[in-house]
């Protein structure tokens, strides 16, 4: 920018000099005020562009019809994942409350839990967590913290029971993990 | 060959008694003694973790479906991949035992005291950027282990208060572990760490640069001995050896221990025995041993310590007099610090 060179008065210069003085001080806020607004939303946009879009609650999916499955009995329920899920009856009537579906993801810190029938118990062989049959906790860090196995939610629709599971967990397909 | 000098010098205006002077830092002669130079030792293994690992990228697949299989690729069919891949995986090892080393180096002399605490603080963050860059490295395997490890370590990030959530999702990139996931680990190890870390080094060395090496001496130095002796070349010349030393120790390791390949990563089961790396031992013990709310916040106090330890240490010696304070609490630290490795190192669970 070319500098002012001009010449004036010598009355009117500290009137001046001090104009000039705060239209240089608030052109320098608003540059710099633009700079950050324009930056700021950048990096704004940036960090929307690197956290996750929602994928939604997942999608309902056929488990059994109600008759299927008596009080007390349980079947192995297998989601879009590959992932499996123990879904029991736990009383006689005919809605979902009567029904439970546990995940198998270890509420701690992610890890797969698995059925142990000799100790009548699910562990997790993580941080040496344990399930009752229910999904209540027993053991370890989840008992400490009181923590659950994660319940999925079940709806029952024309006498059918149904599962809502996501469908964004990583699906390995090659035959050397699951061999 | 005056002319090209003269070709030379007029395009890059710089003599060569400038340079000398730029470069020759007087280093205080206690720095012959070979611990006081373990700084110079995790720098040269990150050169070393640079190259080696711009040569795996040319081969390997940040992808869920191809990862696993590029590595097999790299291991067992590259020409001197699996040398080149055992380099890399004995460097990061030796550099983060090295980093730890300089770090107890510095901290047991106490040259982390005014006026250098801001170095300090560098330092530590360059401690994080390490543990995090072996830790992101290691999941890029895709391997049963690295995968459940990666699982277990963003699962405890959304245990810490506020920020856990929005943490675990930018890391995962979703609720779990997704086919966009590796990709972030990827590019976090190898191209946003790194560079924060090659900025935070060069920091770091400007830092000693303009404070100078903490002066120590010892009792059996002479008092008519020169107090320093010149950067170059004998200080670089001891930097050199050590770095022929390590060359010949990552090379015999990579020949006699080669990285291997455990069983690809399963999402549908855990294995039965988990174990991280051997640097987060540690902290795999201590969340078996506390409820992870109470393993996640004490984690957070001791690193939160362990950064704001030069004005913690100053504020420990005013209060109690003892100079010597941080050389206790340190013994202490050291102790709990392998005591709690050994013990996960020596069980199944």
């Amino acid at each position: 920018m070319p500098h002012n060179t001009d010449t004036r008065d010598t009355g009117a210069s500290a009137d001046d000099e001090s104009r000039r003085g705060f239209l240089e001080r608030t052109a320098a806020v608003a540059m710099a005020g633009g700079l950050a607004a324009g930056y700021g939303t950048l990096a704004g946009h940036a960090v929307r562009f690197l956290y996750p879009a929602d994928t939604g609650a997942g999608v309902w999916q056929f488990v059994c019809t109600l008759d299927r499955l008596g009080v007390g009995e349980s079947l192995s329920f297998t989601m879009p994942s590959g992932a499996r899920v123990v879904v029991a009856r736990q009383s006689a009537d005919d809605d979902a409350e009567a029904f439970i579906a546990l995940s198998s993801i270890c509420p701690h810190l992610g890890c797969k839990v698995h059925w142990e029938a000799n100790n009548d118990r699910f562990f997790c062989p993580c941080h040496n967590g344990a399930f009752d049959a229910r999904g209540a906790p027993t053991e370890g860090p989840p008992a400490a913290a009181n923590q659950h196995l994660t319940r999925f939610p079940l709806s029952v629709q024309d006498n059918l029971l149904m599962i809502q599971v996501p469908l964004d967990n990583v699906t390995v397909s090659d035959e050397e993990a699951t061999a | 060959m005056s002319g090209l000098g003269a070709w030379l010098q007029e395009r890059i205006p710089i003599r060569g008694a400038q340079l000398q002077e730029l470069t020759n830092e007087p280093v205080p002669h206690h720095l012959k003694r070979w611990w006081f130079a373990l700084g110079g030792t995790p720098a040269y293994l990150f050169v070393v973790q640079i190259a080696t690992g711009i040569l795996l990228a040319f081969y390997y697949q940040p992808s869920a479906a191809s990862a696993f299989e590029s590595v097999r690729y790299i291991t067992e069919e590259a020409t001197f991949g699996w040398y080149l891949r055992s380099l890399h995986k004995w460097g990061a090892t030796l550099m983060i035992a090295a980093v730890i080393l300089h770090q107890m180096r510095v901290y047991f002399t106490g040259a982390y005291r005014r006026p250098r605490e801001l170095n300090w603080v560098i330092g530590m963050s360059l401690l994080l950027c390490t543990l995090l860059t072996g830790f992101t490295g290691y999941s890029l395997v895709f391997e049963q282990l690295s995968f459940w490890g990666a699982t277990v370590a963003a699962n405890i990030s959304d245990a810490v208060p506020v920020v856990g959530g929005f943490a675990r999702q930018m890391l995962l990139a979703g609720d779990g572990y997704n086919e966009r996931t590796l990709s972030r680990f990827y590019i976090l190890h190898a191209a946003v760490l790194p560079t924060t870390m090659i900025i935070l080094v060069a920091i770091h060395i400007a830092f000693i640069r303009l404070h100078g090496v903490t002066e120590l001496k010892f009792e059996d130095e002479p008092d008519d001995q020169p107090r320093h002796f010149n950067f170059f070349p004998d200080h670089l010349l001891t930097e050199l050896m050590i770095g022929l030393v390590l060359m010949i120790l990552l090379s015999a390791l990579a020949t006699i221990f080669p990285a291997s390949m455990g069983p690809k990563a399963d999402p549908l089961t855990t294995p039965e025995v988990i174990k991280p790396e051997w640097f987060f031992y540690v902290s795999f013990r201590w969340l078996k041993l506390f409820s992870l709310t109470f393993a996640v916040l004490s984690t957070g106090f001791i690193v939160a310590a362990m950064f704001l330890w030069p004005w913690i240490d100053r504020l420990l010696r005013r209060i109690t007099g003892v100079e010597e304070i941080s050389v206790y609490v340190g013994i202490v630290a050291t102790f709990l610090l392998i005591g709690l490795t050994v013990w996960e190192a020596a069980v199944t669970h």
